[in-house]
């Protein structure tokens, strides 16, 4: 069974922990000061619920939130590839399309999660739905706008949307022992979680014309394993640099 | 010397090859004038100014650049062009220039010693 | 976080003459108002000079503030653990905080945020000078959050006694949450301080990097500065350069030798007599290359700032309303 909540957690802390890094990437560079400070803000929310979800590993007697965050081996990591993609061009339509697909999901996990009959795991799912809530109004508020302006926005977004779109799928990849966990009612399945999440992003991106069709089998099959530690090719530089120093002087403490 | 910031080392050599292209006027967007309550029962507070493009959004970039640390209850903003505002210049307009007493607590400090004085007329009419 | 006003003998010609042309009348209202210890705010009569020049800093420290985030947000992506990653993001996120507080500040004196940002781009204006030096280690960022933070407390403490409304409300602000960074670059310091061999080398490296550009963080010294009293009257300037200088090095040394860190300079000590620090020349030709754009970082900081505008360009303007109309904020 603690294999079976090790996935688990680690699957919903490791998105949070390379989320809130890559959303990192941009404070300082924002497109005007003010959304650069909030979009900052949601950069620390996600790197804490990272912290979070590990914590209560460590209170079960398994590794500590730093031990989990900078300190295991790449294969070991069970993110979806969504989050560990680069900023590749510093385009903030692809920062905000990825943020809304990502922060929907959230919502999605977290309302299911919330009634999770594992307390510690319901418990902390109530708490994050605090700062989730600003989180889901900045995407939300941000695709409606963006949306509705410019030509060269709307492209930029639909240019951003084709890209993620099968990476945001399958932030829903089934988990292993996935069978385990719904039996023991921690968690819905990740298909019926999926379907949650496209009933609530289809009504906002078809409002702006974006809603696109389901991705191909083969696209999919491409991105899977995922959550078995299947690690895409851009994880390799992301762990290098957000374990640089850690890894510089092994058993220093910070 | 290369950059040291692996951000900014993803971004060469865009970077340096970047055109020169002032910002023009409006840019960075209109300004809006943000308010907070800080505890239910008290009056809102004018913490700060912000730029954004609408009030929806202005409230939005609001709650993180004025409320992310300190408590609060809720966030106003108002586009700065609506305010009006009286010239901190023409502050004499708030000066009285005549005694105002009358309508202040401390304009009957000595209704005590009018009771006291006459204190042998305090008794009831003759009927 | 922000070094100080370095004043121009150009920028003081003719002063005197001017102003006392422009409304002797209003000028003596306006300065037995300062006198007072009253604040002036935006709608009130005010010197040219006297706007010229808050402009000038106000300006200054807002564009040090966002110049200021790139030599630490270089360490974000790389911070060693939770606690250290989460803090940095919230710091950097701090001066981007207050380069919106300053800017906003400024504006109200009527130079909008756009020409500010222009002026920044193409090296009219100038920010502090210690960040066109580089951040080569995560040690670097613990001396800067430490010792330039603590520089920038004692100038922006000094700062906020001064006589224009708008700035005391944004560096009061700012100052409360420079106290969170300089106690978060202390703890960063004393664990480099107390760790392994190898850290306390990375720590007294940096230190060593980053001594100069600090003793230079206050301006050059007083007898190299052109004369600004009507600044001190106005309260604009508050403290001079060696004043703060010796603040901080009050303050500051006898906490650096503490920590068994070597000081990279073999004259500083406190002379008994005096009761002043002495130091070695720290090369004021240095300080003035590095001001006039050849430091060894002035090229990339603009670049990227220049970068950052325009990313954000298309969506600025995507979303910039038609009817949208620039008024300055009341702050």
């Amino acid at each position: 069974m603690i294999e079976a909540l090790e996935t688990l957690l680690l699957s919903l802390a490791d998105d949070d922990l390379c989320m809130g890094h890559r959303h990192a990437e941009w404070i300082g560079l924002g497109p005007i000061l003010e959304e650069d400070i909030a979009f900052a803000s949601i950069a620390q929310d996600e790197t804490g619920h990272a912290q979070a979800y590990y914590q209560i590993l460590t209170d079960l007697g398994l590794r500590t939130p730093d031990e989990y965050g900078f300190h295991r081996a790449p294969a070991e990591y069970r993110c979806a590839h969504l989050v560990e993609l680069p900023n590749f061009e510093y385009d903030y339509g692809f920062a905000l399309m990825r943020h809304f697909l990502y922060d929907a999901a959230e919502q999605v996990k977290l309302q299911a999660l919330r009634n999770s009959r594992y307390d510690p795991l319901a418990g902390l799912a109530e708490r994050l739905l605090r700062e989730e809530k600003y989180h889901w109004l900045h995407a939300q508020t941000w695709i409606h706008r963006l949306g509705r302006s410019t030509e060269e926005a709307h492209t930029r977004l639909k240019n951003a949307l084709q890209m993620t779109w099968p990476y945001a799928w399958m932030l829903f990849e089934p988990l292993p022992y996935e069978a385990e966990m719904v039996e023991a009612g921690w968690t819905p399945p990740m298909a019926e979680l999926r379907t949650r999440w496209l009933e609530l992003i289809a009504p906002i991106l078809q409002e702006v014309d974006l809603f696109p069709p389901a991705p191909s089998e083969e696209e999919l099959s491409s991105l899977a394993g995922a959550r078995s530690g299947r690690r895409s090719p851009y994880f390799e530089d992301l762990y290098r640099e957000f374990t640089e120093v850690s890894a510089s002087e092994p058993g220093a403490e910070w | 010397m290369p950059s040291l910031d692996p951000r900014i080392t993803r971004a060469e050599p865009e970077l340096w090859s970047l055109p020169e292209r002032p910002l023009h006027p409006l840019e960075h967007w209109p300004t809006y004038e943000v308010f907070v309550l800080r505890t239910r029962g008290s009056h809102a507070q004018h913490v700060g100014s912000l730029h954004a493009p609408d009030p929806d959004m202005a409230l939005v970039l609001a709650k993180e650049q004025y409320a992310r640390r300190s408590q609060c209850v809720a966030v106003w903003v108002v586009p700065t062009e609506a305010i009006r505002w009286t010239p901190t210049e023409d502050e004499d307009l708030f000066q009285p220039a005549t005694d105002k007493s009358y309508r202040e607590p401390q304009g009957y400090l000595h209704t005590r010693e009018r009771l006291e004085k006459y204190r042998d007329r305090l008794k009831p009419l003759p009927s | 976080m922000y070094g100080n006003l370095t004043v121009r003998p150009e920028d003081v010609e003719n002063w005197g003459k001017k102003v006392d042309q422009e409304n002797p009348e209003k000028l003596a209202e306006f300065e037995a108002r300062i006198e007072r210890g009253e604040k002036i705010e935006p709608h009130d009569w005010m010197p040219f000079e006297y706007r010229r020049q808050l402009i000038r800093l106000i300006e200054q420290h807002a564009h040090s503030e966002i110049i200021g985030a790139l030599p630490e947000g270089t360490w974000i992506t790389r911070a060693p653990n939770f606690r250290r990653k989460l803090a940095l993001m919230a710091k950097v996120q701090d001066e981007v905080g207050h380069a919106q507080l300053l800017y906003s500040a400024a504006e109200t004196l009527g130079k909008s945020r756009e020409q500010m940002i222009n002026d920044l781009l193409s090296g009219k204006s100038k920010y502090s000078n210690v960040f066109n030096y580089p951040a080569k280690t995560w040690a670097d960022t613990a001396i800067i959050a430490w010792l330039i933070d603590a520089g920038a407390i004692i100038n922006q403490t000094t700062n906020a006694k001064g006589s224009y409304g708008p700035y005391v409300r944004a560096l009061e602000r700012i100052c409360w949450e420079e106290s969170f960074h300089l106690k978060y670059g202390y703890d960063s310091v004393v664990y480099l301080a107390t760790g392994t061999p190898k850290q306390r080398a990375l720590l007294q490296d940096a230190l060593n990097r980053w001594w100069r550009p600090i003793m230079h963080f206050f301006g050059p010294p007083d007898t190299a500065s052109v004369h600004t009293e009507k600044l001190v009257k106005w309260k604009v300037k508050l403290a001079t350069n060696d004043e703060m200088r010796q603040q901080f090095l009050d303050m500051y040394v006898p906490k650096i030798w503490e920590l068994g860190l070597t000081i990279p300079d073999p004259n500083l000590r406190k002379n008994p007599e005096t009761g002043k620090w002495e130091y070695s020349d720290p090369n004021w030709e240095e300080f003035w290359q590095v001001i006039n754009g050849n430091g060894p970082c002035n090229k990339e900081r603009l670049a990227v700032r220049r970068f950052a505008e325009e990313k954000g360009r298309w969506v600025r303007e995507a979303l910039l309303q038609p009817n949208a109309r620039y008024v300055t904020p009341l702050a």
